[in-house]
């Protein structure tokens, strides 16, 4: 399962564990600008979701992994594995709620949970605003298909021909940001069509929600949302735009994190 | 060797020269791709003419816009969780395909390549990306795509298709069979349930039996339970789709509603948008169907993105897939059928040889009755009531469930619910037409109406039958009584098989319930005739006290010719006699009966006792007495004690007095019937004292398999003895306690006579 997930440990290894979870698009290097803040006094668990980045895709079975608890299922096991307890979680997008349901299947494991760009529907419902209508979500997953026809044959030349950062070619040869596209399209759909709202009452473990300003993929409504529906939860409103904080300002999202966690 | 001088194209046609040492200004705004520079966040703040062109948005207007705002959706999120990271981490992008929105809400395809500028210490100042028109390329890719894609299910039909096969293949039952083509089914084509039914074989029927079910459900898959139910109402007229053999898109629409309102209803409920009825057919024959449910489906747990009225379609290809897939199950049906059919005729051999073997060694009728119906079930059926016809009406003398926790009704339905004649009940009904009567469908209202009371009902009702064959048992145009048999709702109905089996063994019980009846009957007659043959009880006599005894054998079927006798004569004396006619049956009797009325006859004359047995033997042919006899005749004085006794090869009479017991040396002569001795009969004469006792008996008081002769009359002596009593009562029956109490082979006669001890 170390394999399966292509989990890495870092930091201090009596620290409180820290585990980060990555989102729907690359895998455990969206992660690298913010992690060394950590590592000088947590033990830092990255890995990658089965089917992304240089997971075993072997691994990749269309039925666990057809819902979230699928992957929750597996952040549990990472956890049990490595004997960690008093998790902090750090979850991006997705993440977020697979960070919730795996809360709900083991809460002995989990001490802290940290929301990056969470969002519990993707599609308006109701009242209910996610930022996407049905229609935009059908959108999105059409394309997935199309962008990944071109963009699977163009990406691997492109990134070994990367001549003035030839410490990232060796490391992105083949995997950067690369998913067979089956399991994008599988995970894309996951991600997009869960309804996670109903599991935010049952969150019982302090919850931080940093939220984005103009987030495309997760606006301000949304996270004050989980806020107001995730018990005793600190919603952070980041100056940082767009949907990964962590890449496009990492210190501020490493402060934020390092102030909930006290 | 030199390779010759290429010429220097620039120095071509005149002005070549100045347009290529042209403003680089001019060459970026004009440029046959589009340039844009964009802060780390996406904000445009600078962009080329060609770009402005392309998107139709005036330069004013994109600056300050965020390139990820004029993508569409997808490109949005793609931008958010792929190419924004990617630029970030690696610096540039290439070839990644998107769709810009120009002003008018039209796409520009286009490819775009993209490079993050950056200060000495690595933070991103700005991003510079070209864009290149894509419009045939991206056509081309759709194409491809879509050939891809078509090729794609084409191999996954291929696929769900080899997979029925080798499914089917491997199911042992029409169930199975039934299973895997619902569920393959179902998953090839995204349905949101299915469900198979299969029409039920007609069998012949008799008159006023409800109608037979014509479609049966086999089995369901992710349908809930009252859409279901509605689907298996409409099921029956829906049979009618599947008669053309091709398949059928039923959309819920007017037509629906108007046919099957329920199920239009039931499906509105249910998100479900149209029915697929796909043949299930074997050979041009129609064997059932296959419906398929499109709408809402409640698998994955994902948000269903369709638009209410976009899931009831189905591709033609897929309609090709499911004719097939339906007919692969109607060849898979029919070889289960046929196997199934192989399996239980070897079962039913098996089960018919069992039966024959226990009808062989089986005892009496009721004996035979409840062995037959434990073996009847559960190998045959659930439940096995039998009904016998005898002289006091129907008895029941089985009645047997194969299912430990439903005997208790059936114990109460063997001990209550007898039919009657003329009733409507189907093992009344049977019996009256002398053929087996097959109810294939019980309904409730059926139940009520066959049903003695409300008891009864009840216990039909919570046995769930669903079926009921019923058969006389006939022999030489006697009705002996029924068989019924009942399948429970487990065990589904009966094949015309399974009725041939009960009938053949209804013919085998037949056999041996007539033989037992005639037999029981037989003894019974004997039995009932010996009775009336023999006098109940002495009549009194002055002056003796008379006691007698008349045990038949224990074995039904022996019959004794035993007798005895005792008439006061006219002359105050009285003539005493016990007999054993040869034989153990009705013969036996009826000839003990003609002896004791010749022997009456013969006692007006007063004759000693050997003249009894002279005159019997003188007449014995006359007589016309078919069987040979052995007695022992005596006259007693009451008043004197006078005895005179003559024995035709009797076994001699015990005298009992003062507390012993001996036998008396009565020379036996012939047996009756037997060739006369040359001279009389001798007599025995002595006096039996007052107080003393005669007793006169049978050999089967003596008498047993495993003792000789001898050895049985020293048990008698010593009984008599050990009695230590005078009252002829009390000691007959303290011998027949001693002597008679186990199993006896023989009839016993018993005649003690006492003089008071007053004279």
């Amino acid at each position: 399962m170390i394999a399966r997930n292509r989990v890495r440990v870092s930091g201090v290894p009596d620290g409180r564990p820290m585990v980060f979870a990555h989102g729907f698009g690359c895998d455990q290097e969206m992660w690298r600008l913010v992690v060394p803040a950590f590592e000088t006094d947590h033990r830092v668990v990255l890995f990658d979701y089965v089917g992304s980045g240089r997971s075993d895709l072997s691994a990749y079975d269309p039925v666990r992994y057809g819902s979230l608890e699928g992957y929750a299922a597996d952040v549990v096991e990472i956890c049990r594995e490595l004997d960690l307890d008093d998790v902090v979680l750090v979850g991006h997008s997705v993440s977020a709620m697979i960070g919730v349901l795996a809360a709900a299947r083991a809460p002995e494991l989990f001490g802290a949970l940290v929301m990056v760009g969470p969002s519990p529907r993707y599609v308006d419902n109701g009242d209910y605003v996610g930022g996407f209508s049905r229609e935009d979500i059908a959108a999105l997953l059409e394309s997935l298909d199309s962008n990944h026809l071109g963009w699977s044959a163009a990406m691997a030349p492109v990134i070994m021909g990367n001549p003035d950062r030839p410490e990232l070619t060796a490391e992105l040869t083949n995997s950067f940001c690369r998913t067979d596209p089956d399991i994008a399209r599988q995970f894309a759909r996951v991600t997009f069509l869960s309804d996670n709202r109903a599991d935010l009452p049952g969150v019982r473990v302090p919850t931080l929600v940093l939220q984005c300003t103009a987030d495309a993929i997760a606006p301000e409504a949304v996270g004050r949302y989980v806020h107001e529906h995730v018990p005793g939860s600190v919603y952070t409103l980041l100056s940082a735009t767009g949907h990964c904080p962590h890449l496009s300002a990492p210190a501020e999202t490493t402060a934020a994190i390092r102030a909930f966690l006290g | 060797m030199d390779a010759p001088r290429r010429p220097d194209p620039r120095e071509g046609p005149a002005g070549l020269r100045r347009l290529l040492e042209d403003d680089p200004a001019d060459l970026y705004e004009n440029a046959p791709c589009g340039y844009f520079s964009a802060l780390p966040d996406g904000q445009v703040v600078k962009a080329n003419r060609t770009f402005c062109e392309w998107t139709g948005r005036p330069v004013g207007e994109l600056i300050g816009l965020r390139f990820q705002e004029m993508l569409s959706v997808g490109g949005r999120v793609f931008y958010e969780t792929h190419l924004a990271p990617l630029l970030r981490m690696q610096g540039m992008v290439r070839e990644v395909a998107l769709d810009v929105v120009r002003a008018d809400g039209s796409l520009l395809p286009c490819l775009l390549n993209a490079v993050e500028v950056r200060d000495d210490r690595g933070a991103p100042l700005l991003v510079r990306a070209t864009v290149f028109e894509a419009t045939s390329r991206r056509r081309y890719e759709r194409a491809l795509l879509a050939a891809q894609r078509a090729a794609a299910e084409s191999e996954r039909r291929a696929r769900t298709l080899q997979q029925v096969v080798s499914e089917v293949s491997a199911a042992a039952s029409a169930r199975d069979v039934a299973e895997v083509i619902v569920r393959r089914s179902r998953e090839a084509v995204g349905a949101s349930g299915a469900a198979l039914w299969l029409t039920v074989e007609r069998r012949a029927s008799t008159r006023h039996e409800p109608s037979v079910p014509p479609l049966e459900l086999v089995a369901a898959d992710a349908i809930p339970a009252d859409l279901l139910e509605a689907m298996e109402s409409a099921a029956l007229g829906g049979a009618e789709l599947v008669r053309d053999g091709g398949v059928h898109m039923v959309p819920l629409g007017a037509g629906l509603r108007a046919v099957w309102p329920g199920l239009a209803a039931a499906m509105a409920d249910a998100g479900q948008e149209a029915l697929v009825v796909v043949p299930v057919d074997a050979d041009s024959r129609h064997l059932g169907a296959l419906v398929l449910l499109l709408g809402v489906t409640g698998d994955s747990g994902l948000i269903d993105l369709a638009a209410p009225g976009d899931r009831g379609t189905l591709a033609q290809a897929d309609a090709d897939l499911l004719a097939t897939v339906g007919r692969q199950a109607g060849q898979a049906l029919e070889r289960v059928r046929l196997y199934e059919e192989t399996a239980r005729a070897a079962e039913r051999s098996a089960f018919l040889l069992d039966a024959a073997r226990l009808m062989a060694s089986a005892g009496d009728v009721v004996e035979t009755a409840e062995r037959l119906a434990e073996l009847a079930v559960p190998r045959l059926a659930d439940l096995c009531v039998i009904d016998l016809t005898t002289e006091r009406g129907l008895t029941r003398p089985a009645a047997r469930h194969g299912d430990p926790a439903r005997r208790e009704l059936v114990t109460e339905l063997e001990q209550q619910h007898l039919p009657h004649r003329g009733a409507p009940h189907p093992s009344v009904r049977a019996m009256e037409l002398g053929r087996t009567v097959w109810i294939h469908e019980v309904t409730d209202r059926w139940l009520a109406e066959v049903t003695a009371d409300p008891r009864h009902l009840e216990i039909a009702r919570e046995l769930e039958l669903v079926n009921m064959v019923c058969v006389p048992l006939v022999a030489a145009g006697r009705t002996l009584g029924v068989v019924t048999l009942c399948s429970d709702r487990r065990r589904g109905p009966f094949s015309p098989a399974d009725v041939e089996v009960a009938e053949q063994l209804a013919l085998q019980v037949s056999q041996v319930v007539d033989k037992a009846q005639r037999l029981e009957l037989e003894t019974r007659t004997s039995h009932t005739l010996q009775g009336n043959l023999l006098p109940p009880a002495p009549p009194p006599v002055p002056g003796l006290a008379a006691a007698v005894r008349y045990l038949p054998a224990s074995r039904g079927a022996d019959v004794g010719g035993d007798f005895y006798d005792v008439v006061p004569l006219p002359s105050g004396q009285v003539a005493l006699a016990v007999g054993d006619v040869v034989g153990h049956d009705i013969t036996a009797a009826a000839v003990m009966g003609q002896l004791r009325s010749v022997y009456r006859a013969l006692l007006s004359d007063r004759p000693p006792p050997s003249a009894v047995i002279d005159k019997l033997q003188a007449g014995w042919s006359l007589l016309g007495l078919q069987r040979m006899a052995t007695a022992l005749f005596a006259v007693l004085d009451p008043a004197t004690g006078r005895l005179r006794i003559a024995s035709a090869g009797h076994l001699p009479p015990v005298l009992v007095a003062g507390g012993r017991a001996q036998l008396l040396d009565v020379r036996p002569s012939r047996m009756l019937g037997a060739p006369p001795a040359p001279g009389p009969a001798e007599e025995w004469a002595g006096v039996l004292a007052p107080g003393a006792t005669l007793l006169l008996y049978t050999d089967g008081l003596v008498e047993s398999r495993d003792a000789d002769i001898d050895r049985g009359l020293a048990a008698l002596l010593e009984a008599a003895e050990r009695a230590g009593t005078s009252d002829p009562d009390e000691l007959c029956d303290r011998l027949l306690a001693e002597l008679a109490s186990g199993v006896r082979a023989d009839d016993v006669a018993l005649l003690a006579i006492t003089r008071c001890a007053r004279h």
